[in-house]
């Protein structure tokens, strides 16, 4: 049975999982380095999944729908940057306030545009980047499902992965963005926009944000469906911290999370051979989030200045 | 409120004046931007807003469904508002709830055949000590290993409700179809309003809306004058100067946390034992998240959470007759109560905007 389970499949699964959390994991490590808490992610990536069926829906593309998903996800996050940086609001209730504003947006804008509510008609999706065929068994399966099956959005987020964790810590954009985070007065000395520095970095974070629900409804699903992200984007900033506040980091644990969510979806097909009911395992990526945190946090240290609203004076 | 009037205190009524000031404005300000969103959208804000005012206060019926509304939302404004008197915000009151109406879906079926009031007592009890062990988890960690309680408690969110949709399609789920726990017998529920009260006129609203105003008393009691309410204060406002003056920041969070989770169970327990006296996966139209409006709405003051439910309460209840007459999605209720919890939050645009019309107002006057 275990052969049944441990399939190139449930590997390839993992990593497809993975990556809203990850897309999302690694734009909460960009704002947070800057000093910026965004609980809002949850909502930016339900706002852009959903604006990302609407732009395909209007033009029939799904490339012009993942950019209208993105572009929405900035959105959001230029409201969340100019409360919590401009207007200095508490950063976790404005977060807050996004989140109900992206459930009431998406459930209010589903009912003006496809007439009802839940979940929105199918939308083309994205397909895979490479079809290569070959051999179902052996050696080249395992390949062929692990490292060629994937959707565009699945091949970004490696590639922000690591080009993220190069620029955050070989390039001097990155180095002005960590001293954004961990002492903001000193970057403002040496002449560093504290204030827009801020808010790129909120609205990159936006960014990947939309990028990530543009996964969920373009790459995995195909349609919208109300409250969808099911507390990704609170799983997301789990992973940036057990990632230690590094792009890499981030992607190699959402992996984790992305493997809970695969085993997960593979045990339901078990149902009638293993007697545990379907809810366990959904609980499954909750559970671990939990689980992580519990243990990692102690030695994982945070941006020192995370959180504040930086007054210049 | 007798000190509001009191001669002694002459700047007493200006201050609290003053402190109604932004969450007024901001509710203004909020339904203003709800109209021009309905507007864009091609609807008509202002029969919108007529039916919605129907829906919410065009009779007694009507009222009667308002404070029923309001009820669930008085108990998880409060476990915000703790929480956030404390330093901790309790962004999962919504799994607390979930747990809470477990506990009352439960108990009331085990207490069959007992005296009503006996069944009401406990099942409040259970729920708050339910709600508050939800909440034991998060706070531990909080305490011990600084692990975020927005995470944690968000988390315990869903974990309870997997957990309540499994009991109700398996081990509690009633003869027939229906993936819900059984009824409660009469014993276990709480009486309508109008059932105890023979001149008031016959609607929905029942005993959990008087439990409720009075917990919101009990709460506001203990945070003004009990030593427990004094350290989880003293925690909120300064972690470190309290750890210095004696006060243990790490049993302070742990107990102002299981309190808020305590507070949250209520509105699990009366949802269940006063609407639908039974449970089911999608009971809760989620309280606990509005409830983090209302205690903003409130400025975390328990007294003041009275009317800021009261407020969601009827846009609740007057959503139902809006989007029945005028056509327009429920939904837009989420928006307007996400920008009260921006504009409350950053009350400076409240000020700024009011500066500039009593500025104005005064070059007119002059």
């Amino acid at each position: 049975m275990l052969g049944d389970i441990l399939t190139p499949d449930l590997f390839a699964s993992a990593i497809r999982m993975a990556t809203p959390i990850a897309l999302a994991a690694i734009g909460g490590t960009i704002c947070e380095r800057s000093g910026v808490v965004n609980i809002a992610l949850e909502g930016m990536m339900l706002f852009g999944a959903f604006m990302a069926v609407v732009g395909t829906t209007f033009t029939g593309s799904p490339w012009i729908g993942l950019v209208v998903g993105v572009v929405s996800g900035m959105a959001l996050a230029a409201i969340h940057a100019f409360a919590s940086i401009t207007l200095r609001t508490d950063q976790v209730v404005s977060g807050t306030a996004i989140n109900i504003l992206a459930l009431g947006l998406t459930g209010f804008l589903m009912e003006v545009i496809f007439g009802r509510p839940g979940t929105t008609d199918p939308v083309p999706r994205l397909t895979p980047v490479f079809n290569f065929g070959g051999p179902t068994d052996g050696v080249w399966d395992w390949i062929n499902t692990i490292v060629f099956s994937y959707t565009p959005i699945v091949y970004m987020a490696i590639i922000i992965a690591v080009v993220g964790q190069w620029a955050l810590f070989r390039t001097r954009w990155g180095l002005r963005l960590r001293a954004l985070g961990e002492h903001p007065r000193a970057a403002d000395t040496v002449g560093i926009s504290v204030i827009r520095g801020r808010y790129s970095a909120v609205i990159v974070s936006g960014a990947l944000g939309g990028l990530a629900g543009a996964n969920l409804t373009l790459e995995q699903v195909g349609s919208f469906t109300e409250g969808m992200t099911n507390g990704r984007g609170f799983i997301a900033l789990a992973a940036n911290i057990f990632g230690r506040w590094t792009p890499a980091g981030s992607y190699l644990a959402s992996l984790l999370f992305g493997f809970a969510d695969a085993l997960q979806i593979k045990m339901q097909l078990f149902r009638d051979v293993v007697a545990i009911p379907s809810q366990f395992f959904l609980m499954l990526p909750y559970v671990l989030t939990v689980i992580v945190l519990a243990g990692v946090m102690g030695r994982a240290v945070a941006p020192a200045a995370i959180g504040k609203p930086y007054e210049k004076g | 409120m007798p000190e509001l009037t009191s001669e002694k205190h002459p700047g007493r009524v200006a201050a609290v004046l003053r402190e109604l000031l932004v969450p007024v404005v901001s509710v203004a300000i909020a339904v203003i931007i709800g109209s021009i969103i309905m507007l864009i959208a091609g609807f008509d804000p202002i029969a919108a807003y007529s039916a919605m005012l129907k829906g919410a206060f065009g009779g007694g019926r009507q009222i009667g469904e308002t404070l029923l509304r309001s009820t669930p939302l008085i108990f998880t404004g409060l476990a915000v508002a703790y929480g956030f008197r404390a330093g901790l915000f309790n962004i999962g009151a919504e799994g607390q709830l979930f747990m809470g109406g477990l506990s009352a879906a439960f108990l009331g079926i085990a207490l069959a055949g007992l005296p009503q009031p006996l069944n009401i007592v406990i099942m409040i009890v259970g729920g708050a000590a339910i709600g508050a062990a939800w909440a034991f988890i998060p706070a531990l960690l909080k305490a011990k290993v600084g692990a975020h309680e927005v995470i944690t408690t968000m988390m315990f969110s869903y974990i309870a409700r997997y957990l309540v949709s499994w009991l109700v399609t398996g081990p509690l789920k009633a003869e027939g179809q229906i993936p819900q726990t059984e009824r409660l017998p009469v014993e276990s529920t709480l009486p309508k309003l109008h059932e105890m009260f023979a001149f008031l006129v016959p609607s929905r609203v029942h005993l959990g809306f008087i439990v409720a105003v009075l917990i919101a008393m009990v709460v506001w009691w203990v945070l003004k004058y009990t030593a427990l309410g004094y350290e989880s204060r003293a925690v909120g406002l300064n972690p470190w100067a309290s750890e210095t003056g004696g006060i243990s920041v790490s049993a302070t969070t742990i107990k102002a946390l299981c309190i808020s989770g305590a507070l949250a169970g209520l509105a699990g327990v009366t949802e269940v034992m006063g609407v639908h006296f039974r449970l089911f996966d999608q009971f809760s139209a989620g309280f606990g998240f509005t409830g983090i409006a209302v205690a903003l709405l409130a400025k975390n003051n328990p007294i003041g959470v009275i009317p800021a439910a009261i407020l969601f309460g009827a846009l609740s209840a007057g959503g139902g007759t809006m989007q029945l007459e005028a056509d327009v999605p429920q939904k837009v209720i989420l928006i307007i109560q996400a920008l009260i919890i921006f504009l409350v939050a950053a009350e400076q645009i409240s000020r700024w905007i009011l500066g500039q019309t009593v500025r104005r107002g005064v070059e007119d006057a002059g």
